[in-house]
């Protein structure tokens, strides 16, 4: 048995040595060739899960920022309508200031005949007494008769 | 060995040694990158791929008592321009910025700006509001023209023009306060600008989710002053009127709560516009309310008055012989009016505003005592308004006052006050003889100014509740049919008051000018339970001009619009019947 053992080992040192000889001393020696292992795992399925997550990946990345490049236009756009309108407004408020300003309310005031009082005089509205000595304010007896811009 | 296997073997040290070289370079480089110059190299980079940009924080806003802005901060922009590429349009572009900016833009002087030789940045046009500058930018784009930028900045505008101008101050080309409210509360005033730092791609576009960094800028906060606007700008109106009618230097109104010590409008005439930039000059920008002081002749009288009631030594009926003449010192002093020996009662003095019956009631007390009455009632020491460059007035130690000094100082030359002084002492009788530190400003701080309020300090006591009541009742005379006011009465109401004309110091020699006043008028109302104080000054009017004539219109004026401001009624109550003479 271990002269069998040691003839196999010596002709598989020769079969290594010299291939050409493989065949016949590895018959000789009780060997077969058999099927290369092959794994069950097909490998298309994997390569296409792989692909579709990258395609997926950089279609989307390629989707968010296009859409945010787009949105940061937009961005701008409504900032600067923003700026735009934020001015007016300013401009607007000052106008408005201008016109209710006391000195141009005392102009217009002037120019329909108005006259400033000054004889405060009030009424108390609980019984109807009237307080100070009313006066009607006559033109020219004021001593506001021009607004000075 | 073969010599396959030596060429191969020298092939592959020469390969190594170029390797190793290619390497050494890199690593040198990187070496110099990462480890000498590894700050400025990583500056460059972030230079290179980042924007940064100031976000200005806009100056905070001061508003009058009912919260009206009086100055305010809207956006603003500064014009620029590029020579090289304007001084071809020059002329096109002047001519646009003309027509949409107006007058503020000189024709001649911007077209010299847009051909200022071998520059490519010149500044054509400082703080324009924005909607203006953005029209001429406008204009400038839509004919194709190109070269002019702007820059951000805030810009202050005061709505009222001229309202309140010495009050509110004014801001300098840094944006810093220099003068009134707008220096006292700059800190308040002031916001932190923020900035933004954000990466951008090399066409300038930022980089969405890229690094960002933005610290947020922080306004500045408001400040809510005492003033009511309307009256305000009443006061202000009715005050230039009468100095151009009068033909005076200068004029100063101001009206105070008497019960809270609160300023509810201070005018003066001339004075600037700070929106527009009229009127800058020095004698129009000093707040003479404050800074200016001068000797207020008759209206102290009112003050020697309480100083002796206080003491007991007066009341309205203590009868006074009045001499036709004095002199003191070698100093002959007389009245406005020629008369022989009169005998007036204390009232009568007020009323007719005698110095030398002034004279005769002073006497009673000595140098020191009357210093020190006048110590109280806050002359020589600053008003505590809280106002820039504000004057203590000139008041003699009373150790060094000579008899003329004790004489004249009793009605008010002599003596240097600022008219808040006179405000605030006067104030002190119209509140039953507590004096209270005048106010401007009532709180500050906040998008509404109310964040903090301003304490107001608690009066302090100067003389007797008797002895302000009777000092009331003899300037009730003052405004009678016989007094010397006739025209501050206010039908209806009982009008304390007190006329005076003093005689103007020449700041240069120090000495009297024959036939040049100062003459005002103070008062308060309604006498029974006073609310209002106002006091009037003009200076230098024509030369007949007197406190009476002059001045006591426009109290009664100002006055009048106070009270129905405030809503304050009469109380019915018949003015006192008080005899003048014994």
């Amino acid at each position: 048995m271990s002269g069998q053992i040691a003839s196999a080992a010596a002709s598989f040192q020769r079969m290594a040595a010299n291939p050409g000889l493989l065949p016949e001393t590895a018959k000789s020696a009780g060997m077969r060739l058999v099927r290369p292992v092959r794994s069950r795992a097909r490998k298309a399925p994997f390569v296409v899960v792989i692909l579709t997550v990258l395609s997926i990946g950089l279609v989307g990345l390629i989707v968010m920022s296009t859409i945010l490049q787009a949105q940061s236009f937009e961005a701008e756009a409504l900032n600067r309508r923003a700026a735009v309108l934020d001015t007016q407004q300013q401009a607007l408020a000052r106008e408005v200031d201008q016109l209710q300003s006391p000195a141009n309310v005392a102009r217009r005031a002037i120019q329909f005949g108005m006259v400033p009082n000054t004889n405060p005089a009030f009424l108390r509205l609980a019984d109807g007494k009237v307080l100070g000595k009313p006066e009607a304010a006559k033109p020219g007896s004021s001593n506001i008769r021009s607004v000075t811009p | 060995m073969s010599e396959g296997k030596v060429k191969s073997r020298r092939r592959l040290r020469v390969c190594l040694a170029v390797v190793i070289g290619v390497f050494g370079v890199f690593g040198i480089r990187l070496f110099q990158i990462q480890g000498l110059d590894a700050s400025a190299y990583a500056a460059m980079a972030v230079e290179a791929g980042t924007a940064k940009s100031t976000v200005p924080a806009p100056r905070g806003a001061i508003l009058d008592r009912n919260g009206v802005e009086l100055a305010s901060s809207v956006d603003g922009l500064t014009l620029t321009a590029d020579p090289k590429m304007t001084a071809a349009v020059a002329p096109q572009i002047a001519r646009i910025l003309r027509q949409k900016l107006g007058s503020r833009i000189d024709y001649f002087d911007m077209i010299d700006k847009l051909r200022t030789p071998d520059s490519r940045f010149v500044y054509l046009v400082r703080d324009v509001p924005a909607w203006t500058a953005n029209k001429a930018l406008k204009a400038i784009s839509d004919a194709k023209l190109t070269g002019v930028f702007s820059e951000k900045e805030t810009l202050r505008t005061y709505p009222g023009g001229k309202l309140a101008a010495n009050l509110l101050g004014y801001i300098n080309g840094a944006g810093k306060g220099v003068a009134g409210v707008e220096q006292k509360y700059d800190k308040t005033l002031t916001g932190t600008d923020g900035s933004s730092t954000y990466e951008v791609s090399p066409t300038g576009q930022r980089i969405p989710m890229a690094d960002s960094t933005v610290t947020e800028m922080v306004p500045g906060g408001s400040v809510k002053t005492t003033i009511d606007r309307d009256l305000q700008w009443y006061a202000d109106q009715r005050l230039a009127d009468a100095v151009r009618e009068s033909s005076s230097d200068f004029g100063l109104a101001i009206t105070m709560d008497t019960k809270t010590c609160q300023i509810v409008q201070m005018s003066q005439a001339p004075t600037f516009d700070a929106d527009t930039g009229t009127g800058m000059v020095d004698s129009n920008t000093v707040s003479r309310g404050v800074q200016n002081v001068y000797e207020p002749g008759s209206t102290m009288k009112t003050i020697t008055m309480a100083a002796l009631a206080d003491q007991g030594k007066v009341a309205s009926d203590t009868p006074i012989v009045v001499p036709s003449g004095m002199t003191i010192d070698k100093f002959p002093i007389g009245d406005y009016w020629e008369h022989g020996t009169l005998h007036l009662t204390a009232a009568g003095v007020i009323a007719k505003s005698s110095n030398l019956g002034t004279i005769v009631a002073a006497q009673q007390m000595s140098n020191q005592t009357m210093y020190d009455y006048f110590r109280r009632f806050g002359f020589g020491q600053m008003s505590g308004v809280n106002l820039p460059g504000e004057s203590d007035g000139i008041l003699k130690n009373g150790k060094d006052w000579t008899k003329a000094n004790h004489a004249t100082i009793s009605f008010g030359q002599g003596i240097s006050v600022t008219a808040m002084q006179m405000v605030r002492a006067v104030g002190a009788i119209a509140n039953a003889g507590k004096m209270c530190e005048p106010s401007v400003v009532s709180s500050a701080g906040g998008a509404d100014g109310e964040k903090a309020e301003i304490p107001s300090k608690p009066g302090k006591r100067v003389v007797s509740k008797d002895a302000a009541a009777t000092v009331t009742r003899m300037m009730e005379a003052v405004t009678a049919p016989d007094g010397t006011a006739p025209a501050a009465s206010i039908k209806g109401y009982r009008v304390a008051g007190k006329t005076g004309t003093a005689w103007r110091v020449d700041p240069a020699t120090g000495r009297y000018i024959r036939g040049q006043n100062t003459v005002s008028f103070m008062g308060f109302a309604p006498a029974d339970n006073p609310r209002f104080l106002t006091y009037i000054v003009l200076d230098k009017p024509y030369s007949n001009a007197g406190g009476g004539s002059t001045a006591a219109p426009v109290f009664h004026d100002i006055m009048s619009m106070a009270l129905e401001r405030f809503g304050v009624a009469p109380s019915g109550a018949k003015n006192p019947k008080v005899d003048q003479t014994w």
